[in-house]
């Protein structure tokens, strides 16, 4: 199989706190890797490296093959990652369907001078931009349709703003797509529902590294887990694998309580 | 009961299609010189129009950075200022140069879009208050520059005698005027009257205003928003976020560039007094009192703030040169109150009106009814 991210003992500290300390792992093609790891133990840092919202100290990041570490996030979002944010950051103002339009941006070209112009080229390449747009929203069937497209994104549900970040990010056809707690917040019903969906965009062809804290999502959407501690990974394999590796309880519970569990 | 009075007042006009009120102001705008020649107002009115529309292109651009990436400038006379002073040492006797109407607006709005870029390529790391000091520093001393720069800009006296401009270039309006054409025509080969004048800036202002409307809804347009919304999202949905602020910054420096080309060919005399900080504060006051982000709105905005100042002096009479020095009174007093009353502006941009009443409960609540009720709706035709 292809691997598409690969990261090489990546290390990020913020003054003396080692937030990341020597992270490899990779994550290959069509495939849905979960992070895991209690509050603090360095998945959003991590997530935040990867995307060049910061620099690592050290390490390298391949995105199939190419080193991403130290690009801006625009230059990352170029070479084909693509994420959501833990607390939600849509453009709360803007239409739904503008939210889309604006994650294309990477992969559309309409200038200034032709766009002014409204050359037939830019015509034609909004128009592109909007049917795919359309397809897009159309991933999540029932949430987006017909007048709600021109509502302005903060007027949606919590749940439906949380699928409209990850249709955002999908609009630039990432290479690899991070999803940062993409069920944070929702009731069971929800969390079910986005789960499927995250299912049917690996069965779609896409890949996904995500970070949740739901472990009933965990289990039933991941390939692979990596459980993380002080920055440090801790372990990895099949969910099962993982949830019952010693160190990993340990981390959650504390070793008094993980010497009660077993 | 007056607010369902109004209500309704609003539907009824929210019913005209956009398209017949921008024929309707065209038109309107178009006929204003007609009165002229009909003396039903005076020739002094026709130069208020001037000036108006050039406040209206000068607003335009000061929308792009202010209105659309929601970016501060404080100075944005002084590309107003570079755009008026190519022209006139470039078409008049202080250097015995004249060089083509056409070339000189090119060249002007190029000088002044690489002074943007001069200025912009450093300050665009700034944010909000910085960003506003510097380019309130830049706009002074660009005007302290022009009146220490003796040699080349006569300091406080100003540039006289700016030639007229020749739309069609000197060989081609010589070579026309042999023919013996109506004069009707040849009126237009030097344009040197006011009327004549109101027509070319309306033309102007007419293009730029369509080129920025098919700006707002393209992949540009966009960008620009969504680093004004949240610049971290923008710019990791690929936005290059330098870039995108220093094309804005570039862009409008240039449209103040033309404006300022135009107002030297049609002042004559230009000087370091047209383009104090003040005139920088009004045109921003313009895009407030318009509506940020709102083309429609933007243009009201500097006519309401060009024309009121003319309207309330020939009202005043005898009073003229006190109204003069309440001038600026007034013009703080209508800011405090739209910014109270009416924060989104005359006639706003649907972003902006969300922005500003982002936290009104209300709205969101109902905003969130009819979406429930849509769904309800939705529900009940499946079943």
């Amino acid at each position: 199989m292809d691997t598409i991210l690969e990261l090489q003992g990546v290390s990020m500290s913020f003054g003396g706190l080692k937030a990341v300390d020597g992270l490899s792992f990779d994550v290959k093609k069509n495939e849905i890797v979960s992070v895991i790891g209690p509050n603090g133990s360095g998945k959003t840092t991590t997530f935040n490296v990867i995307s060049g919202l910061y620099e690592p100290d050290s390490g390298d990041i391949l995105l199939k093959g190419e080193s991403v570490a130290g690009l801006r996030p625009d230059q990352v979002h170029d070479k084909g990652i693509s994420r959501t944010f833990q607390s939600l950051r849509l453009f709360a103002d803007m239409t739904v369907l503008d939210n889309v339009l604006v994650g294309m941006h990477s992969n559309t070209n309409g200038g200034l001078v032709a766009s002014m112009l409204r050359l037939p080229s830019v015509r034609r390449e909004e128009k592109q931009m909007r049917a795919r747009a359309q397809e897009i929203l159309a991933m999540f069937p029932g949430r987006f349709s017909g007048p709600r497209q021109s509502q302005p994104a903060f007027s949606l549900s919590y749940a439906n703003r949380r699928r409209l970040e990850i249709a955002r990010a999908l609009a630039s056809e990432p290479a690899l797509l991070l999803l940062d707690e993409p069920v944070a917040g929702m009731n069971p019903m929800e969390s079910q529902e986005v789960m499927e969906q995250i299912k049917n965009l690996r069965d779609a062809g896409h890949t996904i590294l995500m970070i949740e804290h739901d472990m009933h999502v965990v289990e039933g959407v991941s390939d692979r887990v990596i459980a993380m501690d002080h920055g440090v990974k801790i372990a990895e394999g099949t969910y099962e694998q993982v949830a019952n590796d010693p160190r990993v309880v340990e981390a959650y519970l504390g070793k008094r309580g993980a010497d009660t569990a077993s | 009961m007056a607010s369902t009075f109004f209500a309704k007042l609003k539907g009824l006009f929210g019913r005209i299609p956009r398209w017949v009120y921008v024929t309707a102001a065209i038109v309107l705008a178009a006929l204003f010189p007609v009165l002229n020649s009909f003396d039903i107002v005076t020739t002094a009115w026709i130069r208020v129009g001037v000036l108006s529309l050039l406040f209206v292109m000068l607003a335009l651009g000061l929308n792009i950075v202010m209105g659309e990436t929601g970016l501060l400038n404080l100075g944005y006379i002084a590309f107003f200022a570079f755009g008026a002073y190519t022209t006139a040492l470039l078409s008049s006797p202080k250097f015995e140069l004249q060089w083509p109407f056409v070339v000189l607006l090119v060249l002007s709005t190029l000088v002044a879009m690489a002074a943007g870029f001069v200025i912009g390529l450093p300050t665009l790391r700034l944010r909000g208050d910085y960003l506003a000091i510097v380019t309130l520093a830049f706009g002074e001393i660009v005007r302290l520059t022009i009146i220490n720069l003796q040699p080349l800009t006569n300091g406080p006296n100003g540039i006289t005698g700016i030639y007229p401009p020749q739309p069609l270039g000197e060989a081609i309006t010589t070579w026309l005027e042999g023919l013996g054409l109506p004069e009707a025509i040849t009126n237009w080969f030097v344009i040197d009257k006011p009327n004549e004048y109101y027509y070319l800036v309306l033309a102007c202002v007419l293009v730029t205003a369509l080129l920025l409307s098919n700006l707002k809804n393209s992949r540009v347009g966009r960008a620009w928003n969504a680093l004004r919304e949240d610049e971290l999202a923008a710019v990791s949905a690929g936005i290059t976020a330098s870039r995108a602020k220093l094309l804005s910054v570039v862009l409008s420096a240039g449209i103040a560039g033309f404006a300022g080309s135009l107002y030297a060919f049609y002042s004559n005399v230009i000087s370091p007094e047209s383009f104090l900080f003040m005139q920088s504060v009004i045109v921003v006051c313009m895009v407030v009192l318009g509506g940020m982000g709102s083309i429609p709105g933007v243009i009201l905005g500097a006519i309401v703030l060009q024309a009121l100042p003319q309207i309330i002096r020939e009202a005043a009479g005898a009073a003229r040169s006190e109204f003069e020095v309440y001038r600026m009174l007034i013009f703080g007093i209508i800011i405090v109150v739209m910014v109270i009353f009416r924060p989104e502006g005359l006639l706003p941009d649907k972003v902006w009106r969300r922005e500003v009443h982002e936290e009104d409960p209300r709205e969101l609540e109902m905003t969130r009814q009819s979406l429930f009720d849509l769904e309800e709706g939705q529900k009940d035709l499946e079943v």
